[in-house]
């Protein structure tokens, strides 16, 4: 009898633990019709390949499930095409197929005539392979992120609080009003805000979008200093420990503030995860309120709360559905209405709604390098559809599908640029007269807020030094450039900058090497720096480097005010 | 939110903290066979600490399931670290090399003469395993090697969370 290794053990009797009703019902009722097929965007990209087919995918779990749990496999395995796995190999195998080659957005799912949800299976086929360890490294290290520090991209707390006081003494500044905050633990609050890491570590102006939001609709809000990551990385891994145990963290947290509602920031997975599977996985009830901020913002429109001006919000829009708010949770009308509340032009996208496609960078695929290229070129789809809309601007409620879209609009070179609700929002916002914020007092401090502060800009392309240097330089900073590696280590001993705002990929010594060596000389290590990459799956070149990780990050293409407003953020610049 | 009690008459603390922030003598990270320090807890210890943990462990290479490898550490407020390399992912014989894990991890500790020091929840969370086992075990371990012959004054056994500080709490109840 052929040996089976010890892994390929466990996960055949981990399954045991999986099969609900839900589950065998959609094991069992595939008739291999191929309705699924054309529903994918993986196999309308790589037509020629089967091995993306849904059905093809799915009965790589079936054939194992057919062969120890179903009697029909068990007697007459060559029959119904029951099959046992033995090897390692074998596991990774499945691996490839359940992480590599479905983002489980669920389109071949609600395309089955007979109901089979693969997404359900594929995920617990993840799960199964993550309890015996077999799963990619980015996948180790977002769940191991999550489990110990708290949250998917190991924020660190003191990190957090920072960047929440930075943007409350800018809001202040902004609106010349000591209440112009973000409160943190306030008790008793009728709204406790979640958020995403990837707005602290990425992209905190939704933070400081959204602040104003509440502030302005004279909301009493807060958000937590724990128990604030309302994403769910067990979603993606499959690991229902890792998912309750999350949900758990932001449900007491808001329950210790006795807050009054849980308001979930423009987040598909975090929605889903904290809201409707959050409970499931934690086997508890909740008896509190929870909500996307998509509809907090509707309702504060609708009730006057806050008035805006879509005159403010120039440009053609589209909005792209992401799978985890629409097809499972069924946000499809609020945000196309609030949508339309803020902008002037905008032009529905084809396929939509649940029938949309995958941004490509769903189920945890932004977190898995080796698998880039395919997603990318899977993302044809969603680039074709994106093109159809003539738009200029596509909008999304997800931070997952803003990295995915940002991707492959730079890879098929769509000249689009992508944006959230909440900036559209605050963009839009008709600041009421008695907290309109008065003019700057001097010419001096609004014209050169960073008058005086020396930064080193490393980048390969001519075209991006000559823009940060002159949106630095019309700001007041010192600029330096550097064009390679060697150069930007060299100028950082001899200027002794503050902030050094750095490349990834350049030809020669990478970003990653320069950000080592800054890091590892004393005389420089202090040096703040700003990656700023059209490579985002290049990350771990920076993050994964046993040095203090850098203190910005920022996805080109990015824009005067996006790079403006991140510096002043590390150098503290009010 | 802690909890006293006594390991054969040495004092222990369960306390719901953050590991890499204590200002303690010594505290255990959960490692890896490479000691690499990856992410996680990881990710705290080489952004709090620095890079000399880092080198420091580059020196040492690599080590065994069950192994303790001690280093200093860094810019954190604790002194030393004790990298425990525990087992995972439902491995062989789990049990027993988690026991004898934390048991080298004490050795360590008292070789090195480290009176305090701080536990994480021995592999629970990322590593698989359960919470009630891993109270189970960390509590039969420090019962066992917590004799006379010790230098060891005190232990801390710090939580993530809620989770971990009431399966632990509830676990040392149970046990009386």
């Amino acid at each position: 009898m052929k040996e089976r290794s010890y892994k390929a053990n466990l996960l055949i009797e981990g399954m045991a633990k999986k099969l609900n009703r839900q589950m065998v019902g959609s094991l069992v009722a595939c008739v291999h019709c191929g309705m699924c097929t054309e529903s994918c965007h993986y196999v309308l990209t790589n037509p020629d390949d089967p091995t993306y087919a849904p059905a093809y995918k799915a009965d790589r779990m079936r054939k194992i499930f057919k062969r120890h749990y179903d009697w029909t496999g068990r007697v007459f395995p060559w029959w119904v095409g029951a099959k046992s796995i033995f090897t390692d190999e074998e596991l990774e195998e499945l691996k490839d197929i359940s992480f590599g080659k479905c983002t489980n957005c669920r389109r071949c799912s609600i395309n089955c005539p007979m109901g089979v949800d693969f997404a359900t299976f594929n995920r617990a086929l993840r799960g199964l392979l993550v309890s015996v360890g077999v799963m990619p490294e980015g996948v180790a290290v977002v769940s191991k992120d999550q489990w110990e520090i708290g949250n998917q991209m190991g924020v660190l707390p003191e990190d957090y609080i920072d960047t929440l006081d930075w943007l409350s003494e800018e809001m202040q500044s902004e609106f010349d009003d000591e209440t112009a905050v973000i409160p943190i633990d306030k008790l008793d609050a009728d709204i406790v805000y979640t958020i995403n890491p990837r707005e602290v570590k990425y992209d905190p102006r939704t933070i400081s979008d959204a602040a104003k939001i509440f502030h302005i609709a004279g909301e009493n809000w807060t958000m937590p200093s724990e128990g604030w990551d309302m994403t769910n990385f067990g979603l993606f891994s499959g690991d229902d420990a890792l998912g309750g145990a999350v949900a758990i963290r932001v449900y007491e947290k808001l329950k210790e503030l006795r807050g009054k509602k849980l308001v979930i920031s423009e987040c598909g997975h975090g929605y889903r995860s904290t809201r409707c599977e959050g409970p499931n996985w934690a086997g508890i009830d909740q008896d509190f309120i929870m909500e996307s901020s998509v509809f907090t913002m509707l309702n504060y429109i609708k009730e006057g709360k806050i008035k805006v001006d879509k005159s403010k919000n120039t440009g053609s829009y589209t909005f792209h559905d992401s799978c985890n708010n629409a097809r499972s949770c069924g946000l499809y009308e609020e945000p196309r209405e609030l949508l339309n509340l803020v902008v002037s032009d905008f032009r529905e996208m084809y396929p939509n709604r649940n029938e949309n496609y995958c941004c490509t960078g769903g189920g945890g695929a932004m977190s898995m390098s080796e698998y880039t290229s395919r997603r990318l070129k899977s993302a044809k789809v969603k680039a074709d559809q994106l093109k159809a809309t003539g738009a200029n601007i596509v909008v999304t409620s997800c931070h997952n599908c803003v990295d995915g879209l940002t991707d492959l609009i730079k890879h098929y070179d769509l000249k689009m640029e992508v944006k959230q609700l909440v900036n559209l929002v605050a963009n839009a916002l008709v600041i009421p007269e008695k907290i309109t914020a008065p003019e700057v007092p001097t010419v001096e401090i609004k014209k050169a807020p960073l008058a005086g502060r020396k930064i080193l800009v490393v980048d390969d392309e001519p075209d991006i030094l000559v823009f940060f240097k002159s949106v630095l330089e019309d700001n007041g900073a010192i600029v330096f450039e550097a064009s390679n590696g060697e150069d930007a280590i060299s100028i950082a001993l001899k200027e002794k900058p503050e902030l050094m705002t750095l490349d990834i990929n350049m030809p020669g010594k990478d970003g990653g090497w320069v950000f080592e060596n800054l890091r590892r000389n004393p005389e420089i290590a202090s040096t703040k720096v700003c990656i700023i990459t059209g490579r985002p799956e290049l990350r771990r070149l920076i993050y994964d480097r046993p040095v203090p990780m850098p203190e910005g990050y920022l996805d080109k293409p990015v824009d005067p005010d996006t790079l403006l407003f991140n510096v002043r953020k590390i150098l503290e610049v009010g | 939110m802690s909890l006293n009690f006594n390991i054969n008459s040495i004092p222990a603390k369960l306390l719901k903290d953050d590991l890499s922030a204590m200002e303690v003598e010594a505290f255990v990270f959960y490692a890896r066979k490479d000691l690499v320090l990856g992410a996680g807890y990881g990710t705290a210890i080489s952004t709090r600490g620095g890079p000399t943990i880092k080198a420091e462990l580059d020196k040492i290479g690599g080590a065994k399931t069950s192994d303790a490898v001690l280093t200093k550490a860094g810019e954190l407020k604790a002194k030393h670290i004790i990298h425990a390399i525990g087992p995972e992912f439902q491995e062989p014989d789990l049990k027993n090399k988690l026991l004898n894990t934390i048991e080298n991890t004490l050795k360590c500790a008292d070789e090195n003469g480290i009176k305090q020091i701080a536990f994480p929840l021995m592999g629970t969370g990322f590593y698989g395993i359960p919470l009630d086992v891993c109270s189970s075990i960390m509590i039969e371990s420090f019962t066992k090697y917590l004799t006379n012959s010790t230098g060891i004054q005190e232990i801390i056994i710090c939580a993530n969370d809620n989770r971990e500080y009431n399966a632990f709490s509830n676990i040392l109840e149970n046990k009386g």
